[in-house]
């Protein structure tokens, strides 16, 4: 953390050195956001704050500054307001920064964004104006010089800027090079991809140590085997381990009547996997926190919390 | 460099042609890009004399032009059909779309109620690796960037002309766009660069691109 300045909770909690656990929240195609708002404040005893999803996979959803906005102010909880850099302009971003500031938000998560041709809309013109490590430059220099392209703002905006990072990317060194890119452009935090393989979490995490961005693990604690076997089967690039897959199919099976012990079960085998990744992580001094990307599953975080707090 | 052209649908063509209510035409055939491209050139142009003949419409001239796009040309070999040109209710130009509005620059003064139809896509500058084989691999972004990054185009072959790739998409090598069929750009310039000893060009975070010369209409004049 650069000047040792916080302008949220997360970014005292960075200064500090807290480890800390972040949520995230994904607002659907919808006007009315109380399932989103009841989610977070589920969650919200729990963690420092929650990323807020900008239209992930290109399907239109609720814009996800007006969502951020909304939840944080019924939920009382901080969000990470993601944004993407798919589908307005260097010009429309910038105002967007400091219309996200005006809006009481104060985290954003620096993203590329899934390709229009991906989802819902595919017709619709694939912007890419900014990339992921520019759109970080750009609100470090309105945030740290209170200018845009030299013009003075008269206000300017506060925010801590984040980006993410992909520890299965293959080549690793590709990826590694460009979150140089990003740290030299002034990211403050990172939240990584999912991860279910350690080793190379490890081989990752420690490359790109020398770039000093306090690390946020990403984590899919699987709330059933169902949306188990369909993050193995439909996230490109990562894979549930086999025998994790054959643990949650047992569990199951073997409650298949009793929903109240077949729900515990899952959640003790999350606690059981993924207290020793962490662990081992922590103990290396790799991390700074964790990132839990299960939607829909808050009621995981008293587990995590306690794995975090051991 | 090849302009890059396909065939439209016949139908959208005869569409055209009976929208501006056309029975008498000449057609303009580009005996360059567009005879590589296999949509133009001396066999598209027999393929539209057979079609056209067939639906009922008189054709009054077919030419091969070797530069449609060149309007020197274009005056030049027109000039010679002028008669048939002027007994046309229109042209059809099997060309790219430089080729269509050579010849409207071309003939809108003397026959200003003339329309010029087209009877293809423009796809983008292509190279050819043989003929049927054609890529993008040049956005003609106005400000080249191939000394930084191994020769290879990151506006063109990135799907989202990213400055700083690859991105989150990129999954061994292969890109999101297209169901992981295609090479991810970033990788194939990753790649490059490392083969020719230049990780630190790769490193590098590069700046937005600069569409303040290049976001409207563009000219190049030095005489
Ligand atoms: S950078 Fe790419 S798009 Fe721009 S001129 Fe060079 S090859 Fe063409
Ligand atoms: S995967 Fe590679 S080619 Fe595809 S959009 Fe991302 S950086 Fe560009």
């Amino acid at each position: 953390m650069e000047g040792n300045h916080a302008y949220s909770k997360l970014g005292e909690a960075l200064v500090k050195g807290d480890f800390i656990l972040t949520g995230e929240l994904e607002p659907e195609k919808t006007c009315d956001l109380s399932h989103t708002i009841q989610e977070a404040k589920e969650m919200a005893p729990y963690v420092v704050a929650a990323n807020v999803t900008d239209s992930p996979l290109g399907i239109v959803t609720i814009n996800s500054m007006a969502a951020s906005h909304i939840i944080q102010r019924e939920a009382d909880l901080e969000v990470i307001w993601q944004l993407t850099v798919r589908d307005v302009n260097k010009l429309g971003i910038a105002g967007m920064i400091m219309g996200g500031h005006a809006l009481g938000l104060r985290n954003v998560l620096s993203l590329t964004g899934d390709h229009t041709a991906l989802g819902d809309m595919p017709e619709s013109k694939p912007v890419f104006d900014l990339d992921s490590a520019t759109l970080v430059k750009l609100v470090r220099e309105m945030v740290d010089t209170g200018k845009i392209n030299g013009h003075e703002i008269e206000h300017p905006p506060k925010f801590h800027v984040g980006c993410a990072g992909n520890p299965n990317a293959e080549p690793m060194e590709a990826e590694i090079l460009k979150i140089g890119r990003k740290a030299e452009a002034g990211a403050e935090f990172l939240q990584t991809q999912v991860v279910y393989d350690l080793e190379r979490t490890i081989e990752f995490l420690t490359e790109i140590k020398k770039y000093k961005v306090p690390v946020l693990l990403g984590i899919f604690p699987m709330k059933s085997y169902g949306i188990a076997k369909g993050f193995d089967t439909f996230v490109p690039g990562v894979s549930v381990p086999k025998d994790i897959l054959a643990k949650w199919k047992g569990i199951k099976t073997e409650y298949k009547t009793d929903k109240k012990m077949q729900k515990e079960a899952y959640d003790q085998a999350n606690y059981e996997f993924f207290k020793p990744f962490i662990r081992e992580l922590r103990k290396k001094n790799l991390l700074s926190g964790v990132h839990c990307m299960a939607v829909h599953y808050p009621r995981v975080f008293p587990k995590l919390m306690e794995i975090i707090q051991t | 460099m090849v302009v890059i052209t396909t065939k439209k649908p016949d139908e959208e063509v005869f569409e055209a042609l009976q929208n501006y209510k056309v029975k008498k035409l000449t057609v303009v055939s580009c005996g360059t890009c567009a005879a590589l491209c296999q949509t133009g050139g001396t066999e598209g142009a027999e393929e539209w004399r057979k079609k056209l003949e067939e639906k009922g419409y008189e054709i009054e001239a077919v030419i091969v032009s070797e530069d449609v796009c060149d309007n020197r040309v274009m005056k030049k070999d027109l000039r010679k059909i002028d008669d048939e040109v002027r007994a046309s209710d229109a042209i059809l130009t099997l060309s790219c779309g430089l080729g269509v509005q050579s010849i409207v620059e071309v003939i809108q003064d003397k026959y200003p109620k003339k329309p010029v139809l087209v009877s293809n896509n423009t796809k983008f500058i292509g190279m050819t690796e043989r003929i049927g084989r054609f890529y993008l691999r040049c956005r003609a972004c106005g400000d080249c960037l191939l000394n930084y990054t191994g020769g290879i185009c990151p506006i063109a072959t990135c799907a989202k002309g990213l400055m700083n790739g690859p991105c989150g998409g990129m999954v061994d090598g292969k890109c999101e766009v297209d169901n992981y069929e295609r090479d991810c750009g970033w990788i194939l310039i990753f790649n490059r660069l490392k083969a020719i000893g230049r990780l630190d060009l790769f490193s590098m975070l590069r700046d937005a691109r600069d569409w303040s010369e290049s976001g409207h209409q563009q000219e190049v004049i030095f005489r």
